[in-house]
């Protein structure tokens, strides 16, 4: 995997401070993306044990307190980064149990199998869903389009105005099915 | 037929070759070398080379006479007379600059002067005359009451003397805290009202509005209620007893819950007229008035009810568009143990002032422990960034009633340029600036010497200014024994790096330019300690905010030397201490390089981060805010927050040389937008009134200090 861009304090993807790494390589191609430039696989740095420690680090600065981190991109979901991502986020849950991990994929959840349902049990907040234009709305907080979900994988932010759970969407498809 | 002479201004008078003998004798006496019979011979010869001419011009009569007196024995009167028509060339042309400066209000095609005060619209009649007699007295001022010596350094830019269409022409002073409560206790008499203490609070904010109406027309500065929670809370009080006995009289089943709701119902209102009116007023001096409210350290429930009414009253908005406000200034007091953290009791008003600062820029705050410890006590600045010092009076602190007495600011990248790298002519250099600079400012002080209280009654009989003078009584005892203070301040020392040491790194990741600076200004601060003790008055060291001075200084300096990569090729120097704004870094490492300045500069300052819209993330807002409490006094959060009518976009106009536009739409009709940018320690609407050109330049190349956005 390669990291198209680092950002060791960053206050607009998700909540708090947070550090939040771009990484490279999608196939998705939602026309309109915010960041085309994320589309190949070959750009930004490679992914090492050094750009590991980098970021466990700053996570761990008592200066700037960060909240957490933010994984987007680029698909950090798609299955030619899926080892690198679980790699680095197993590595923060460990380390720091109580900071929070937010996922940006282009995938449903309903989509996800195997080691990428497997990553989500690191997570806390998985965004969801491609980015379609004609849902695009720019008041919505931490998402381009109505389309894409917010879901709270942990407690941790379960009860926000914009998040949603696992069992929220369950129970929605057992209602459209029924 | 007789000769005309044609004179410089275009007017004709009659040859007389007599005049033109006087001429060369007046110099003949100036060098003590008179002789009448040659003076006569050379006019006459002179006359006699203009034979048959019929019109001549003075400019040819003069050259003629100097071309005579040159191939004469006389080479020496020739110099005196030369000289001599050299400062008739000065004269004349400093009387016609006050011509042209006037040609160029009456035609409005003198962008420097009609843009020069981002708050002042200078298409209407009002301002005019402001500005008019702003050009007079600026004349007036350099040409008769000033040493030569300052207005030689204030034209050729190696200070500025700030507000020269004030002071000293009139005996006026900069920014104050406002005695409100003092006023409000005890009356007051304005125009032809006797105005007693209110009995609510919807009365007592259109009082507090009346006093700023009167008290801004008779300063030039920002003025400023300090504590305004505090000071308006007893009013509060009195609205609240009021409804409890309109609850009685009609037997309401729930008295007090009754009242309470009238009463936070009557107080919102109350500081919504509050806040239109401040935002509708026009000052004697042209200008919607500098207001600055500081609050927040109040705990009962008169004085949250009154922090909280100032905060939604500014989410809120002014009109249908919900514009935001800009003023006054909102200045907010985080203190621990009050407000700061989830736990303490108050901690609900400072996540509403987030959520404000988001939404509206306003309110900054000043951190309690910080402003105590590098100011010596706790208040609210006046104006936008100026401080006072602690001060007794009978064993009291005071703050209300204190004021600031001007300002004039040193050009330090010009000695730098002029130093050359050769630090000890720096220091020469500065030092010499520095004795110009407490000339200046004396005539300053000196201007109030012998005036009387009521040249301003609003001010020093009536009570804004604390003690209630009579008319014929001197209002110097107001400013001495650093009671007033009087502000030295600079500018540009991002460029003065740059200028001694060249452009090739940046003072942030250099610590040989960081202890240089800190040299510097710690040099200026031992100075101001040394006027203190010499004169009593309350000299203080100011980071210099310069709205206009930014791009005036870095002009002058620019002709003189050039364009100097790093210096003068910007269009504008850096505010004070301030890291340059295009230098990119995080806002907590910016906290970290400026939080050093403060302390030394405590006559005035803040600072400030880039931030983009955080209006769904205020939790990091908060981190900053939380981060600053130990670092700075006093910081100030800039967020994007402009709209368009036309197609709803709200966030951040893109900022070109020629204005400001709608990133989504194009729209840049000032008409259908709101832009709001901070252009001093205050906001500005630029596209209602543009910033002058170095501002604009500033404001293009400011750089987010935390936007993450991918490229």
């Amino acid at each position: 995997m390669r990291i198209l861009q680092y950002h060791p304090v960053d206050v607009i993807n998700g909540p708090g401070t947070r550090c939040s790494v771009f990484v490279s390589g999608c196939e998705h191609r939602c026309p309109d993306c915010f960041n085309k430039a994320s589309w190949s696989f070959k750009k930004g740095e490679a992914y090492s044990e050094q750009i590991k420690q980098r970021i466990l680090c700053d996570l761990g600065d008592q200066r700037i307190r960060k909240r957490g981190l933010s994984l987007s991109g680029g698909d950090p979901l798609h299955p030619r980064n899926l080892a690198a991502v679980t790699d680095l986020v197993e590595a923060v849950k460990t380390q720091y149990p109580d900071k929070d991990i937010w996922c940006w994929t282009g995938y449903r959840l309903e989509q996800l199998e195997g080691a990428q349902l497997t990553l989500l049990d690191c997570l806390d907040v998985l965004v969801d869903g491609r980015f379609e234009a004609e849902f695009k709305d720019a008041r919505l907080c931490w998402r381009g389009s109505s389309n894409q979900r917010i879901i709270a994988l942990s407690q941790r932010y379960a009860n926000e105005p914009y998040s949603c759970t696992i069992a929220d969407i369950s129970k929605r498809q057992t209602r459209q099915t029924q | 037929m007789d000769k005309v002479v044609i004179k410089r201004d275009g007017s004709r008078t009659p040859f007389d070759v007599g005049r033109i003998e006087q001429a060369i004798l007046k110099a003949m006496k100036a060098c003590k070398r008179v002789s009448e019979p040659d003076a006569k011979h050379i006019a006459l010869a002179v006359a006699e080379e203009l034979d048959g001419r019929e019109q001549v011009a003075i400019d040819e009569i003069q050259a003629l006479v100097e071309r005579r007196l040159m191939q004469s024995y006389f080479k020496d009167v020739a110099r005196r007379y030369i000289e001599y028509r050299h400062e008739r060339d000065l004269e004349r042309e400093r009387s016609s600059r006050l011509t042209r400066e006037i040609q160029g209000l009456v035609e409005q095609n003198n962008s420097e002067l009609l843009n020069e005060n981002a708050n002042k619209d200078s298409r209407v009649i009002p301002t005019q005359r402001d500005l008019l007699a702003g050009i007079v007295a600026r004349h007036f001022a350099k040409t008769q009451l000033l040493p030569k010596a300052v207005v030689e350094a204030h034209d050729g830019g190696f200070l500025h003397y700030h507000d020269l269409d004030y002071a000293p022409f009139f005996p006026m002073f900069n920014c104050m805290l406002v005695d409100l409560k003092g006023m409000l206790e005890n009356g007051f008499k304005m125009g032809n009202a006797e105005i007693e203490s209110p009995k609510s609070i919807s009365t007592a904010c259109s009082v507090t509005a009346q006093i700023i109406a009167q008290v801004a027309s008779h300063i030039y500065g920002g003025t400023t209620i300090n504590r305004i929670d505090e000071v308006l809370a007893p009013y509060v009080e009195l609205s609240y007893q009021k409804h409890v006995a309109t609850a009685e009289r009609y037997k309401i089943a729930e008295a007090e819950a009754y009242a309470k709701e009238q009463c936070e119902k009557e107080c919102y209102n109350a500081f919504q007229a509050l806040e239109y009116e401040i935002n509708t007023l026009h000052t004697s001096n042209g200008q919607t008035p500098f207001v600055t409210f500081g609050f927040g350290l109040g705990s009962s429930w008169q004085e949250k009810l009154i922090q909280r009414c100032i905060l939604e009253v500014r989410r809120a908005g002014l009109g249908k568009h919900k514009k935001t406000a800009v003023f006054p200034k909102l200045v907010f007091a985080m203190k621990r143990g009050l407000n700061a953290h989830p736990e303490d009791p108050n901690y609900d008003i400072k996540r509403l002032a987030l959520r404000c600062a988001s939404e509206r820029m306003y309110p900054d705050i000043l951190n309690y422990e910080q402003v105590v410890e590098v100011t010596g006590s706790f208040k609210t600045p006046m104006g936008c960034r100026s401080f006072l010092s602690r001060h007794e009076e009978q064993g009291q602190e005071v703050h209300e009633g204190r004021n600031n007495l001007g300002v004039v600011s040193l050009n330090l990248p010009r000695l730098a340029l002029l130093a050359k790298g050769n630090m000890d002519l720096f220091y020469k250099l500065l030092h010499g600036n520095l004795e110009l600079a407490f000339e200046a400012l004396m005539t300053r002080v000196d201007r109030l010497r012998h005036v009387k209280a009521k040249v301003a009654p609003i001010l020093y009989t009536e009570g804004a200014c604390g003690i209630r003078l009579k008319p014929e009584d001197s209002v110097f005892s107001l400013f001495e024994n650093g009671r007033a203070s009087v502000s030295l301040g600079y500018i540009g020392l991002n460029e003065v790096c740059n200028a001694l040491l060249g452009h090739t790194v940046h003072v942030y990741d250099c610590e040989q330019r960081k202890a240089l600076v800190h040299e510097i200004v710690a040099c200026m601060s031992a100075t101001i300690e040394k006027w203190k003790q010499q004169t009593g008055l309350g000299f203080s060291l100011y980071a210099t905010p310069s709205e206009n001075l930014c791009s005036r200084f870095c002009r002058i300096d620019s002709k003189d030397f050039g364009l100097i990569p790093g210096v003068t090729d910007k269009g504008y120097y850096t505010n004070s201490f301030h890291l340059d704004v295009q230098k990119k870094v995080n806002p907590f490492d910016k906290l970290d390089f400026e939080k050093t300045f403060p302390p030394l500069s405590s006559g005035g300052f803040i600072c400030y981060g880039e931030y983009p819209n955080l209006q769904h993330n205020l939790d990091a807002l908060e981190d900053v805010w939380d981060y600053s409490y130990d670092c700075v006094p006093y910081y100030g959060t800039n967020t994007p927050i402009d709209e368009c009518y036309d197609c709803g976009f709200t966030g951040e106009f893109d900022c070109t040389s020629k204005g400001f536009c709608c990133p989504q739409c194009g729209n840049s009709d000032s008409a259908r937008v709101s832009v709001t940018r901070r252009v001093c320690g205050y906001l500005g609407s630029p596209d209602a009134r543009p910033f002058n050109d170095g501002k604009q330049q500033e404001v293009l190349r400011r750089v987010k200090h935390l936007d993450a956005e991918p490229a």
